[in-house]
């Protein structure tokens, strides 16, 4: 479904990304782990066409997007989610997830109709909502709701293009373990044949939902595999040290 | 149009002549947007403010006395904006800062009316600047060779002291990243202090400078104001690069497109501006990657 | 996206009976007040539209109302076209550079996007004054309004012009409701809060500037072709920057992104200079400083401070009666 071959993308010296090579099926979620700096976000940017890489390219359900830019990628079916709230703060979380709904169903620049009135946008809204837990709030501006809540709307707000596959860096990223746990739930609960790519710092919650697990390190693959060989890697382990010895 | 070599070094004079001008006035408004993210849109009225004092004290104490002084005069004012408005100002949006240098426009405008009258006023050229030079075989104005010496002079001057000097260096940092300037333990509000002063001193000067080529009018700093603001945007905000390149792209195309196509002339400039922006949105030159 | 609270149709309501009674009570030159004030709002809500609702802070406003009213003198004159039709086809024209200018700009931001605009209608400006078929300097004369007389409307005079303006305007204000609340005009708000995202959406974010920049230019436009009627006379004064800068004014002083509130901010510019030039030649001092103290307050514009001070006090006490307390909540009304 998602597929990436010998992806390439330095800053400078600094050598981001290496020849990464990653293949997704339908319905797989996998989980990419890798301590801070080892280029997850730099490869979620490559993948949804924020960043053009040096060299390699991304094949999105068979076809090569590599040229097309974010918006005609994001069109295809890939959709993400970001590690730091990026939401329309003014709006509801109705308006929120309205506005994604309504580019998917191509009613985002439509001059006749309001798209939140739609029945095929509210549908997804509403559908969505109940997906994430956002029903309680829906009328409540970003403004109003808990930082937990607007994690859920981020992905929400990813959810509502009805996406092939679905990129979430850092879902839980700064919610309390409880709240973390309650969202693994949430995505465990997604439909099974939504293709899943997690940016997962907690290796612990991770293995909650992985089917499968890659890890980065320096921008480059150094495993790939099930979570249960995973678990006892020697490598992971010194990669992570102690920390994961906790979780 | 058969024209000899005298003509083009004539035109390629006005054209230096007019760029040092914009120049003296731009460079202060890139520095103080590049240092502080202040769009100034008041930095032509106090270029107008610059030539009303000069004229004044040229009355009472002679060209010289207008030169030298009325650059002083100006960054007092300036001193008055910044403890006034500006500093107020400094944590709000580029919108705010914008409308609130707009206003000030009004207001100086009204002011220089309600204290020197609306009618236009005149300054002679100092008697030593007055006659003409030959230079590269034509006959020029010395007055005008004097302002392109004066930009030349303040050009080097900037550059020496932002290359090279340890203050030069603060400032840099600053443009780069003030919190990390700050960190650094500059203190980067008493720098921006200075850089505004500096900035209003050179509007008033370069007032002060083409107060003998333009006659003095409450409009003129409405006047230069678009074609700065055309010079920092081409040139590229905040540094010193893009407000000599800017300038004498203004110049250039502004001259010789007088020149060679008449009818364009007023519409080429907008039309390079208009290029630089949809190519490179943010300028040839500017102080950040 | 666009509400209107209960506030917001008092104030409509109040403007609008206001403008009524002079139209119906005042003689010429309250009645060329009136009109001036209506031309005015027109072009501030084609800036508010962008302005307000899109972020995008056009310095080129005044030049595409010039446009307009350019077009229209040469289509209706020069080219002797019907003046209904060289209304239509001056709205269109000046939409379709409007658009261009929109998609061009697209790509810029904050101070970027305000000189990229102004480089565009500074060029209209010279190439206006430049041009020999636009009469330079002197401007175009012999500027006939439209001929109403089928349902016995003159438009020749003063009072009749002035209802027309107001007729128009009420139906601009529609529109652009209608705009805003539309899947365009929230995908609009949408990029305003966050272009990246709408982007990683899946959205030709371009598109969408330049589709409402484009209909916001139309209504500039149509400003443009009433300017041109209301005073038969145009000069290349008209698509100067300072225009832009006037309307930008009172927009802000009105109130950003309300609709409403550039309403307010037109009649009391209009007024305000009208009141202040006849007693004093220094109105643009006033007029700066209440700029200054406004936007150092913080308040967004006169009706914004109400809005923000009493807006809900004033729509619990308008909607007591009428609507539940909650009836703000309620989306999708439109």
């Amino acid at each position: 479904m998602l597929e990436t071959r010998n992806l390439d993308k330095s800053f400078g010296a600094v050598h981001v990304t290496r020849n990464v090579s990653l293949k997704l099926e339908r319905g797989e979620r996998r989980v990419i782990l890798g301590p801070n700096g080892a280029g997850k976000t730099t490869l979620f940017n490559q993948l949804v066409g924020e960043l053009t890489p040096d060299s390699g390219s991304v094949h999105l359900a068979g076809e090569d997007v590599t040229a097309l830019p974010v918006a005609k990628r994001a069109r295809r079916g890939l959709s993400r989610s970001y590690q730091k709230n990026t939401l329309f703060d003014g709006l509801t979380v109705e308006e929120n997830l309205g506005l994604a709904a309504a580019v998917h169903t191509g009613n985002a620049t439509q001059l006749w109709s309001d798209s939140l009135a739609k029945p095929e946008v509210r549908e997804i809204v509403d559908e969505v909502a109940e997906q994430v837990n956002l029903m309680p709030y829906i009328h409540a501006k970003v403004s109003e709701i808990s930082y937990g809540v607007r994690r859920q709307l981020e992905v929400g707000v990813a959810l509502a293009t009805r996406p092939l596959v679905l990129l979430m860096d850092e879902p839980t990223s700064g919610v309390g373990p409880e709240m973390s746990k309650g969202f693994h739930d949430l995505l465990n609960n997604l439909p099974r044949d939504l293709t899943m790519l997690i940016i997962e710092h907690d290796m612990g919650l991770a293995f909650d939902v992985a089917d499968t697990i890659t890890v980065l390190n320096y921008g480059e693959v150094v495993f790939d595999g099930l979570p249960e060989a995973a678990r006892g890697s020697k490598l992971l382990k010194d990669i992570y040290l102690g920390s994961w010895e906790d979780a | 149009m058969a024209h000899d070599l005298g003509f083009w070094t004539l035109q390629a004079l006005n054209a230096l002549q007019l760029s040092m001008l914009l120049f003296l006035l731009s460079i202060g408004l890139t520095v103080i947007f590049g240092l502080m993210h202040f769009v100034n849109l008041a930095h032509g009225s106090l270029y107008a403010l610059g030539a009303y004092f000069a004229a004044s004290l040229a009355a009472v104490g002679g060209y010289w006395m207008g030169f030298f002084l009325a650059p002083v005069a100006v960054a007092g004012v300036g001193i008055l904006l910044y403890s006034g408005l500006i500093k107020r100002m400094r944590k709000s949006g580029p919108m705010a800062q914008v409308l609130v240098t707009f206003g000030l426009i009004f207001v100086l405008l009204d002011l220089t009316r309600i204290v020197w009258g609306d009618l236009a006023l005149a300054i002679d050229v100092p008697a030593i600047l007055s006659g003409r030079l030959t230079f590269l075989g034509v006959e020029y104005p010395t007055y005008r060779l004097f302002i392109i010496a004066l930009g030349l002079a303040i050009f080097a001057a900037l550059a020496f002291v932002l290359g090279r000097t340890q203050i030069g260096a603060m400032i840099r940092a600053g443009v780069d990243n003030d919190a990390m300037a700050a960190c650094l333990g500059i203190n980067v509000e008493r720098l921006f202090f200075i850089v505004f002063c500096v900035g209003c001193a050179l509007a008033g000067l370069s007032g002060a400078v083409a107060a003998p080529l333009l006659s003095v009018t409450p409009d003129m700093g409405l006047q230069i104001l678009i074609p700065t603001l055309i010079v920092i945007v081409i040139g590229g905000l905040g540094s010193l690069k893009g407000a000599i390149a800017g300038s004498l792209i203004y110049g250039f195309v502004q001259t010789f497109g007088a020149v060679l196509a008449p009818q364009l002339a007023s519409v080429l400039i907008y039309a390079l501006l208009a290029a630089v922006l949809v190519i490179k949105p943010v300028g040839l030159f500017p102080a950040k990657g | 996206m666009f509400r209107h609270t209960a506030l917001r149709y008092a104030v409509l309501v109040l403007l609008a009976s206001a403008a009524l009674f002079q139209a119906f009570t005042a003689e010429y030159f309250g009645l060329e007040i009136l009109t001036e004030i209506l031309i005015l709002a027109m072009l501030v809500l084609a800036l508010d539209i962008v302005a307000g609702f899109g972020g995008m802070v056009s310095l080129c406003h005044g030049a595409l109302m010039g446009m307009g009213a350019y077009a229209y003198a040469i289509l209706s004159t020069t080219a002797g076209i019907a003046p209904p039709v060289a209304m239509a086809g001056a709205v269109a024209l000046t939409g379709a550079i409007a658009w261009a200018i929109g998609a061009i700009c697209s790509r810029s931001h904050g101070i970027y996007f305000i000189m990229a605009t102004l480089a565009f209608g500074q060029m209209a400006y010279s190439y206006v004054f430049e041009a020999p078929i636009f009469g330079g300097d002197d401007g175009l004369g012999g500027i006939s309004r439209l001929d109403l007389s089928f349902v016995g409307i003159d438009l020749n005079d003063s009072r009749s012009f002035a209802l027309f303006c107001l007729a128009s305007l009420g139906a601009i204000y529609g529109a652009s409701v209608l705009i805003l609340r539309s899947g365009l005009g929230r995908s609009l708000t949408g990029v305003m809060h966050n272009e990246q995202r709408m982007r990683a959406l899946g959205l030709t974010v371009w598109r969408v500037k330049a589709d409402v920049f484009g209909l916001s230019g139309m209504i500039a436009g149509l400003a443009g072709v009433l300017a041109a009627q209301h005073i038969m006379y145009i000069s290349p004064g008209l698509l100067s920057w300072t225009v832009s800068g006037e309307a930008l004014v009172v927009v802000i002083l009105g109130g950003l992104g309300t609709l409403v509130g550039p309403l307010v901010g037109a009649a009391a510019f209009v007024v305000l200079k009208h009141e202040l030039s006849a007693v004093t030649t220094y109105w643009h001092l006033v007029v700066g400083a209440l700029l200054i103290a406004v936007v150092m307050s913080r308040a967004n514009g006169i009706f914004g401070w109400i809005e923000a001070r009493w807006g809900a006090r004033i729509d619990r006490r308008l909607t007591d009666a009428t609507r539940k307390p909650e009836a703000k909540e309620v989306l999708g009304d439109a």
